[in-house]
């Protein structure tokens, strides 16, 4: 009975979690579609907030910047992590393990530490050659340069399960190198590299720190507009961004996340 | 080499039928397509002391000096760590001499890249493509030379059928079992035409049931296509069974070459008898009457013989009853006998000296553990070798 005891917390302890995790959320969603401007109650369903935010040109703007940044620095990390994520696999034999401790050194960099250093470079380097101005592209490079160790790592760490005699299997195939690549490394890397573009796509959708110190004048993105609106109190136009956003990323992790899965079910066999 | 001629013959002769529009031999033309019309002094291969030393001072190849015939099947026969799958590699172009020569049909193909030589794998692992079906992975080569869908599509149902696999065509690799992995591994490799087909240890990951059969069908499909195959095990038997030359292999070196019968019954050397499972291996020393001496006794009738050590095949060896003495009989003790159908294993003492021997079990009399027999030792039958 004792065991029965522990499952039944267990089961409540899990309860917990969920609502600290998602009851916020549920909130916000809640009152994104409430009729009028009040916190206290919800007073009926309506979907005027929406139309609010898509008629407001500064909104509307800032979804566009925030869906360009996310999905061109989320193909382009994409690209240049995974051929980071090969160099790794296909020179491991050089024991290059502290340059691959440096690649997964900003995993772990404080945002903020980050962002004000990209800062000061852009700024610099704007200074000296009039180059880099302050805006979308300093801050897709800022993304990109974020976002490459996770696709690096999803990269390599895919690349490692494989049978390494499946390399020399193409070779003796008669594959030329470029061959090799598009007949054999693309395809068996695709789940990984659609899983890791959805991956870059979440991480630069709802980053906030590193945008803002990297954003020009003209390059609001959402959680910048967020930021900002915010001084002048929640109002229920934000509730219906933050319910777009969170539709958003909850998108591209279900698709990463099925993607993987879909792998694995397809390979079971794999250690 | 009579194989080569049969081949030709065989080719003449299935020219001759096709031109009357009637192909008899289901194979022609996969035998055909196989050789690519070349003939076949193309495929033979010799080696000029490669060598191969790793970064470290691992020396995996001494010395290596070999010549296989076009279209034999040649293996290389030696415990693991003998250099047997680094020649192997250096002969794929997956790995590079560190000195030395090879050719191929009289072109050097060292500085040949693995994706440009007439040479194809079948790996131990088979190592198919997980992310293509039968189909495809049998096409790959194929696809990568550039031939066009419909040609690559019907040769890989022509390969499919001629290995037996045409029911397993449009299945996903994981679905495959070990030996029909093998097969289809087989079929990759053979569906290229190469001018020499190389095979890592393919069977060692299969039952004993399967892996004899496949054995047979491996042998069987070389012999119709006429294709060099150079074979990797460390299995003496599966040598044995399936070449018509092994080159045995020991500390990166070549210790003998020879068809299976020489190999098994005039070892080179004491490490080629250890490794063919001999273990009727004695010291001798010469005494001053010409005779030998042996752990069992004195031996007579090979008085020109040298070397340090007598090896007593098991199968010359001749059990008769204890009180026929005689030159070259020892008396001895049955120690164990195990039936094993058509013949029985004995194991025997005389003096302190083990040796085992087998008798044929057709008219034979049968002793049993504890009885004594004068040990037979036929003097024509016997090798000897050194270290």
């Amino acid at each position: 009975m004792k065991r029965a005891n522990f499952r039944r917390g267990l089961r409540a302890w899990w309860y917990i979690v969920l609502f600290f995790l998602y009851a916020p959320l549920a909130i916000v969603v809640l009152f994104s579609f409430n009729s009028t401007r009040t916190y206290s109650t919800f007073q009926g369903f309506s979907l005027e907030w929406y139309f609010k935010l898509f008629a407001n040109e500064t909104i509307v703007s800032a979804i566009y910047n925030s869906l360009t940044l996310a999905i061109v620095s989320s193909i382009l990390a994409t690209v240049l992590g995974a051929v980071l994520g090969y160099g790794m696999f296909r020179y491991r034999h050089l024991k290059l393990g502290w340059l691959i401790w440096f690649i997964y050194l900003p995993l772990v960099m404080p945002d903020i530490v980050y962002g004000i250093s990209q800062m000061t470079f852009f700024v610099q380097i704007h200074e000296a050659t009039g180059l880099l101005k302050p805006g979308l592209l300093t801050m897709i490079i800022a993304h990109i340069s974020f976002q490459i160790p996770f696709v690096a790592l999803l990269v390599y760490s895919r690349l490692l399960q494989l049978d390494p005699l499946l390399f020399e299997a193409t070779q003796d195939l008669y594959a030329t190198p470029w061959q090799r690549a598009w007949y054999f490394i693309i395809p068996t890397l695709q789940a990984a590299l659609i899983s890791a573009f959805f991956l870059s796509f979440t991480l630069s959708i709802d980053d906030f720190v590193i945008s803002f110190f990297t954003a020009g004048p003209e390059s609001t993105t959402l959680p910048i507009f967020i930021w900002s609106a915010i001084k002048k109190g929640i109002t229920p136009e934000i509730n219906a961004i933050s319910t777009l956003m969170i539709g958003a990323v909850f998108t591209a992790a279900a698709i990463s996340y099925a993607i993987q899965r879909a792998r694995l079910a397809s390979n079971p066999s794999r250690k | 080499m009579t194989n080569s001629e049969t081949m030709q013959a065989e080719a003449a002769e299935a020219e001759a039928k096709r031109q009357t529009d009637k192909p008899p031999d289901p194979y022609a033309e996969v035998r055909r397509n196989a050789t690519g019309g070349k003939p076949r002094e193309a495929s033979a291969i010799s080696l000029r002391g490669v060598q191969k030393h790793f970064p470290g001072g691992v020396v995996a190849l001494e010395h290596i000096d070999l010549e296989i015939e076009a279209g034999e099947f040649f293996t290389l026969l030696g415990p693991s760590g003998c250099g047997k799958t680094t020649l192997l590699r250096i002969l794929a172009g997956l790995e590079d001499a560190t000195g030395g020569a090879v050719a191929v049909g009289g072109q050097d193909i060292l500085r040949t890249p693995a994706h440009r030589r007439s040479v194809n794998t079948v790996f131990q692992s088979y190592a198919l493509f997980p992310h293509l079906n039968v189909r495809d992975n049998i096409g790959f080569g194929l696809r990568m030379r550039g031939v066009d869908r419909d040609e690559c599509q019907r040769r890989v149902d022509e390969t499919a059928k001629f290995i037996k696999i045409s029911d397993l065509i449009d299945r996903d690799v994981a679905q495959l079992s070990g030996g029909q992995k093998q097969r289809v591994a087989l079929a990759r490799a053979l569906i290229n035409e190469p001018d020499l087909l190389l095979l890592d240890e393919p069977l060692s990951a299969l039952d004993a049931g399967l892996r004899s059969q496949l054995q047979v069908e491996l042998s069987q499909t070389q012999q119709r296509l006429g294709m060099t195959f150079v074979f990797v095990t460390h299995d003496q038997q599966e040598a044995m069974v399936m070449s018509d030359r092994i080159a045995v292999m020991n500390d990166g070196r070549i210790q003998q070459v020879g068809p299976p019968e020489d190999i098994y019954e005039r070892p080179a050397n004491l490490f080629v008898a250890r490794f063919m499972g001999h273990t009727n291996l004695f010291p001798v020393e010469r005494t001053g009457d010409g005779s030998l001496d042996t752990p069992l006794g004195s031996l007579t009738g090979c008085g020109d013989c040298i070397g340090s050590h007598v090896l007593i095949r098991p199968e010359t060896i001749e059990l008769l009853p204890p009180e026929e003495a005689g030159d070259n009989r020892f008396r001895a003790r049955i120690l164990d006998r195990l039936y094993r159908g058509a013949f029985a294993e004995y194991q025997l003492e005389c003096g302190d000296t083990r040796i085992a021997a087998i008798v044929s079990n057709r008219g034979q009399r049968q002793y049993d553990p504890g009885e004594h027999v004068a040990l037979t030792v036929d003097s024509s039958g016997l090798v000897f070798l050194d270290e």
